[in-house]
């Protein structure tokens, strides 16, 4: 209902605005499917599903520098309406959002999202992974999210991300977001994240940039949190990226310093701790991409936060192979070793993923 | 002198012809408010960034009517592989909801949508523009 009238209020801010362009459109499916094989399991607990089937569809309607663009994710396991935005194009270089969005802090989720096909690897980093995978930090905010680029030191571009709205809340599965499609606000509070980034060119992905984000996540319905009376979760990141992206080559790193702060009625425990990874991939012939990504974190296991999240992985290695056989079309394979806080696991991973514009 | 007459005219006949010069060159409807625009801003249009003027976005029309033109267009204009161009625009759709380029086989129908629109933006033979009243040169892209 909450959705009718918000697009209700778009078309009709939109259309004296935009009178005279005309409706636009675009529609693309990424289908994908994998199936995973555990061994070596000595941990209790694993993000991982035996298969999964999912097409994740991404649409946008746009009229003059308006536009209303969604991302609906359907799966053997989910169905999630993951980002639904109606954005202005205030200036060239700078878009407003309003709705609901991928936090810009996230690197990889900023940049690949639900879609399967984009990324190299069958997998994303731990710190990355969506609340629904048991991730441990909040992905899905609605609110406002602002993104500008501007020229810097010459050739150089600054990129920025600024973004505030309604942060999930923590009960017993793990983090929940706000949900539009059955929208509950009311234990919900408000986080903010900021991104700046540099680029030596227009058009290139290389860069290095820094982050911070800070969210109070109300913990509901929890039967045996890791303080007495745990009432909520303060958060406060900070982190750093780099991308080198050559022709051959690819190299992603990036590092988040995690601050915590459980709250009850009666005490309150600080911890915290540090995650990150390092990916490298590179281009092969006959369309092959090799890649091996290195996960790690510091001081996790001394963490209150992270007890609530079972399936935290404190070390991983990843290392795999792509063949885009087809225009849009890729086989991948996947070789991990995981360490959680409470055991080790490998798994082998295959996937097919594809785009359909 | 007859003799001298069919020798030169036997000669123009056989002789190989010289290629006339080809330009490719950047077009919009003929009361287009765009009245410029640098090699920059013609790859990011091209590649699905927003270009606007007046707070209007710029709508690209991709002219795939040949193969040499489609050649000039990844070498000149977007000044990348036809596999990495897929991919640009895959994740400018994915990151930003960003618009493709509308794509023409036929220079009919992409010259009706032209005239139809003071924002499209398109490239073709500068021989195709021909002398139509409705059609603006802005700048030349390539020439041979």
């Amino acid at each position: 209902m909450r959705i009718s009238y918000l697009l209700l209020a778009w078309t009709l801010l939109c259309s004296p605005l935009a009178r005279g362009d005309p409706w636009q459109y675009e529609l693309l499916l990424m289908p994908s499917a994998q199936a995973v094989g555990t061994f070596d399991r000595q941990a209790p607990v694993t993000e991982i599903v035996d298969e999964v089937v999912q097409i994740d569809t991404l649409f946008t309607v746009q009229r003059g520098p308006f536009k209303l663009f969604g991302e609906y994710l359907v799966s053997d396991h989910e169905h999630d309406l993951e980002r639904f935005q109606l954005g202005w194009q205030a200036t060239q270089d700078t878009v407003v959002w309003i709705g609901r969005y991928h936090q810009p802090t996230s690197v990889w989720n900023h940049d690949h999202h639900h879609g399967q096909y984009l990324q190299t690897s069958i997998s994303r980093p731990f710190l990355d992974e969506w609340e629904d995978l048991g991730g441990i930090l909040p992905q899905h905010f609605t609110g406002i999210l602002v993104e500008s680029g501007h020229k810097a030191f010459g050739s150089w571009r600054l990129r920025t991300a600024i973004a505030g709205g309604l942060a999930p809340i923590i009960t017993p599965d793990g983090l929940e977001p706000f949900d539009l499609l059955h929208p509950d606000s009311k234990h919900h509070q408000v986080g903010f994240q900021a991104r700046a980034s540099l680029h030596p060119g227009e058009f290139t992905e290389s860069g290095f940039g820094l982050l911070a984000a800070t969210d109070e996540l109300p913990a509901i319905g929890l039967t045996a949190p890791p303080i007495p009376g745990l009432d909520h979760a303060d958060l406060k990141v900070l982190g750093a990226f780099g991308i080198y992206a050559a022709s051959n080559w690819k190299v992603h790193a990036t590092w988040y310093h995690v601050d915590t702060q459980l709250n009850s009625p009666t005490a309150s425990v600080h911890g915290s701790f540090g995650v990150g990874y390092v990916e490298a991939e590179r281009r092969l012939p006959h369309e092959l991409t090799g890649f091996l990504r290195w996960e790690g974190s510091s001081n996790a296991g001394d963490d209150a936060y992270l007890k609530l999240f079972p399936m935290f992985v404190r070390q991983r290695n990843v290392i795999g192979l792509r063949w885009d056989f087809l225009s849009r079309q890729a086989l991948t394979l996947q070789l991990s070793d995981t360490n959680t806080l409470d055991g080790h696991f490998s798994d082998i991973r295959l996937q097919w993923s594809a785009a359909f514009l | 002198m007859r003799r001298l007459l069919a020798i030169v005219l036997l000669l123009c006949l056989v002789a190989p012809a010289r290629p006339a010069s080809q330009a490719v060159v950047l077009v919009v409807r003929a009361d287009s408010p765009l009245q410029e625009l640098d090699s920059v801003s013609v790859r990011k249009l091209f590649l699905g960034f927003p270009v606007l003027i007046n707070g209007s976005p710029l709508r690209p029309l991709r002219n795939h009517s040949d193969s040499l033109l489609d050649e000039i267009f990844l070498q000149q204009i977007v000044a990348m592989s036809q596999s990495n161009y897929d991919r640009q625009i895959l994740i400018g759709v994915n990151r930003q909801g960003w618009l493709r380029p509308t794509e023409y086989v036929r220079l009919s129908d992409l010259v009706a949508a032209l005239e139809a629109d003071p924002y499209a933006v398109s490239f073709m033979w500068e021989r195709d523009v021909g002398h139509n009243p409705k059609i603006r040169v802005i700048r030349v892209l390539w020439s041979d």
